[in-house]
């Protein structure tokens, strides 16, 4: 007995209004605590090395509490593997780096500044390739590991080709005063995702610099706007405070000038981390619409305030809760990820079949190693 | 309890089917209207965790390999003959299912203090068993000639060597050097090397003084402290995820480098023993440290790295004053290290030094 006699074929909802998402998150707090704490707890006792198991269940957890149409997700990574990737990291890269690092200081202090200058900005090189490697590398263990109905995600790639575009793309986009970013980034986003699939069918992904743009630009209207600020903060200055300046001491004036140069600061970087945030919305934003999967379009509907909104809740939590609160942020994130979450299109059960990309053996080690998102 | 069903799929198609476990030996069969799948053995099947109401189960083929997307899933009240013979439910991880919770996390615990008691003692037993060949390549390799900053004249030279031979009696593997650098601080590195940074004798009101540092330093030489110290360094690092892709300061760490108040104090006690072997007095080291004592209470706060140096690597208390104070024989007449003319020349050795690099601020 199969799902439906017509050959299980499923019509995700086609319009974005009230009908319900194709992504569900089921999965609530309380449930999800004792999973955190008892991961700090091992995570601690062993001195850190549980993290890999740790990561694996609290993701078996989210995992199992999403739904796609009809059916949960399934985390099948272990704990183990990504111990293994971590022991690869460390022993192939970890231990040259530190002795490397030790040669290079040592040869800066023996009066070989060139010759270590030249071996520090190689390792340099490395490091960045490598970055771009670990990030295609770390989606593609998450789409291998990720089933759903028995069916998992991968590719046959093994990103080191991705590794030299990332180089080269991410220096390029900076050379013309940054304004190419929006292009390497587009550009990178639509290969990493054209090299993935799930079961028989490709991701494709079609996101141009030009959806993103408009938003980059905001980062350039930072300068303008913060001197016209303080065209007319000085302004202000001057005709309100003129008459009392000189009843102030030297002291008083320094420290007024040391404030308004610590607002400024505030000012700058918060008004740059709200850009930052503003641009990453819409980035991902368009990123996911323009992704598609066989018959299947997805949509991503978080929006600038709401990034914000996760954001500051976050750092409450956090700080409300003296630092402990850090445990539930995956939680949170991979709510806020499923709940903006969209679908559309229909897909064939029939024709979905097994992925035949290889699975790596081993987790994200070098991910891990080089911190950087999976997405 | 709802009623007992039952899903499967294959791992080969997306499509989920509802069929009835039938039992077949110490195995079962998935059987529905359209097909028949197995025998299945029960031993095979692996716990993958829950996925809303229902116990999900893998399968694994004798290799151990679990088969791809090979899903069973069991809802409701699971009938006896099946239960029985399911795997037992993963939580957290093999071993800590085996112990449970508590005892396991008591039991990392107890490891977890072992290995860092091993880690901060192992160095004192593994550091002599490095070969001095090794040791003096690393300290060939770290610090050369530090780029032609060791000063060097005959008279300050000769002097500066006087001083070694008068503390230590085998002084001939010793390699004593004066570095142009202005910061008050003097350090001991790997291959027997000591290193005497010429702000600190520059800051010396006698040479009895620069020998109770030198004394101290010797000690750690003596002592291996040095090789014990860069080896739970290392060791730390390695232990502690220092591994971030920022492991830099290196040689910054090397001088930063505290061997603990134990080596400290073998330090103080072998400087000690070398003044008085070497007739003089201790007096000097002990105002030194009480000038520098004073000195940290007056820099904190200033912008003056240079005492800060010394007292960052070598925590400074009065009991290490008092012990050096202790130590001076009230009765004794105690001689000069060096004379007038020598000190002067030590002194003067890296002005007078045309050829050393220029001091500048090191690293």
């Amino acid at each position: 007995m199969t799902d439906s006699a017509d050959g299980a074929h499923f019509d995700a909802p086609d319009n974005g209004s009230a009908a319900e998402s194709a992504f569900v998150f089921h999965g609530n707090w309380r449930e999800f605590a004792p999973i955190a704490f008892t991961n700090l707890l091992l995570t601690i006792v062993t001195l850190g090395i549980y993290r890999f198991w740790a990561t694996t269940r609290e993701r078996q957890y989210l995992w199992s509490q999403t739904q796609f149409i009809d059916e949960r997700i399934e985390w099948t990574g272990t704990g183990k593997e990504l111990f293994f990737g971590f022991l690869i990291v460390l022993l192939g890269l970890g231990l040259p780096f530190f002795f490397l690092q030790f040669g290079v200081q040592a040869l800066a202090a023996q009066g070989y500044p060139e010759i270590a200058g030249r071996i520090g900005f190689a390792v340099l090189f490395l490091i960045i390739y490598l970055g771009g490697v670990a990030q295609f590398r770390g989606l593609r263990y998450r789409l291998s590991r990720t089933y759903w109905h028995g069916i998992r995600g991968g590719s046959d790639d093994g990103g080191f080709g991705y590794g030299w575009s990332s180089m080269w793309k991410n220096f390029v986009g900076m050379l013309p005063l940054g304004l190419m970013i929006p292009w390497s980034m587009a550009s990178l986003w639509n290969e990493r995702w054209n090299a993935m699939s799930f079961g028989p069918h490709r991701f494709t992904a079609h996101l141009s610099a030009e959806d993103i743009f408009a938003r980059f630009l905001l980062f350039y209207l930072i300068p303008v706007a913060l001197f016209i600020f303080a065209l007319f903060a000085g302004f202000g200055a001057v005709t309100m405070g003129i008459s009392n300046i000189e009843s102030l001491g030297p002291d008083r004036i320094g420290i007024a000038m040391a404030i308004v140069a610590f607002l400024f600061i505030l000012l700058f970087y918060g008004a740059l981390g709200l850009i930052a945030m503003a641009f990453y919305a819409k980035y991902f934003r368009a990123g996911v619409e323009a992704l598609t999967l066989h018959t299947l379009d997805f949509r991503f509907s978080a929006r600038t305030m709401d990034w914000i909104k996760l954001f500051i809740v976050d750092m409450l939590l956090v700080i409300g809760t003296l630092g402990i609160g850090y445990i539930f942020l995956g939680y949170r994130h991979w709510k806020f990820f499923i709940t903006h979450m969209e679908a559309f299109g229909e897909i064939n059960l029939d024709q979905l079949t097994q992925s035949t990309t290889t699975r790596s053996k081993h987790g994200e080690g070098l991910l891990d190693a080089f911190d950087v998102g999976a997405i | 309890m709802s009623d007992f069903s039952v899903w499967h799929f294959d791992g080969v198609q997306a499509v989920r089917r509802h069929p009835r476990i039938e039992p077949v030996g110490a195995g079962f069969v998935l059987a529905d209207d359209q097909q028949r799948t197995g025998p299945f053995a029960f031993a095979d099947l692996r716990y993958h965790g829950r996925q809303g109401d229902a116990d999900v189960y893998a399968l694994a083929d004798s290799g151990g390999e679990e088969r791809d997307g090979w899903r069973l899933g069991l809802s409701g009240a699971i009938p006896d003959a099946i239960a029985a013979q399911l795997p037992a439910k993963a939580r957290y991880g093999g071993w800590i299912d085996r112990f449970g919770l508590w005892p396991a996390a008591g039991l990392f615990a107890a490891m977890s203090v072992a290995v860092i008691a091993i880690g901060v003692k192992a160095p004192e037993w593994t550091a002599p068993l490095v070969p001095a060949a090794w040791e003096a390549r690393l300290g060939e390799a770290i610090v050369g000639d530090l780029g032609g900053r060791f000063c060097a004249t005959p008279a300050g030279s000769a002097a500066l060597q006087k001083m070694v031979v008068a503390l230590d009696p085998n002084p001939g593997d010793l390699q004593v050097e004066v570095a142009n650098a202005a910061m008050v601080n003097a350090v001991a590195l790997p291959g027997k090397k000591v290193v005497l940074f010429n702000g600190l004798i520059a800051d010396a009101r006698s040479p009895d003084e620069v020998a109770g540092v030198l004394g101290h330093e010797i000690g750690h030489v003596r002592e291996r402290h040095v090789m014990q110290g860069l080896l739970r360094q290392l060791g730390l690092s390695v232990l502690l995820g220092g591994f971030d892709g920022n492991v830099g300061g290196t040689f910054n760490g090397l001088l930063a480098l505290s061997y603990g108040r134990e080596a400290e104090g073998e330090a103080d006690a072998h400087a000690i023993a070398a003044l008085a072997r070497a007739n003089v007095s201790a007096q000097a080291t002990a105002d030194f440290f009480a000038r520098l004592a004073k000195d940290e209470e007056a820099v904190t706060g200033k912008d003056d790295n240079a005492l800060i140096g010394y007292l960052s690597s070598h925590p400074m208390s009065s009991k290490r004053r008092d012990r050096f104070a202790a130590s001076v024989d009230k009765r004794r007449r105690y001689a000069q290290v060096l004379t007038a003319g020598e000190w002067r020349a030590l002194k003067n050795m890296c002005v007078d030094d045309k050829d050393v690099a220029d001091g500048g601020v090191l690293f």
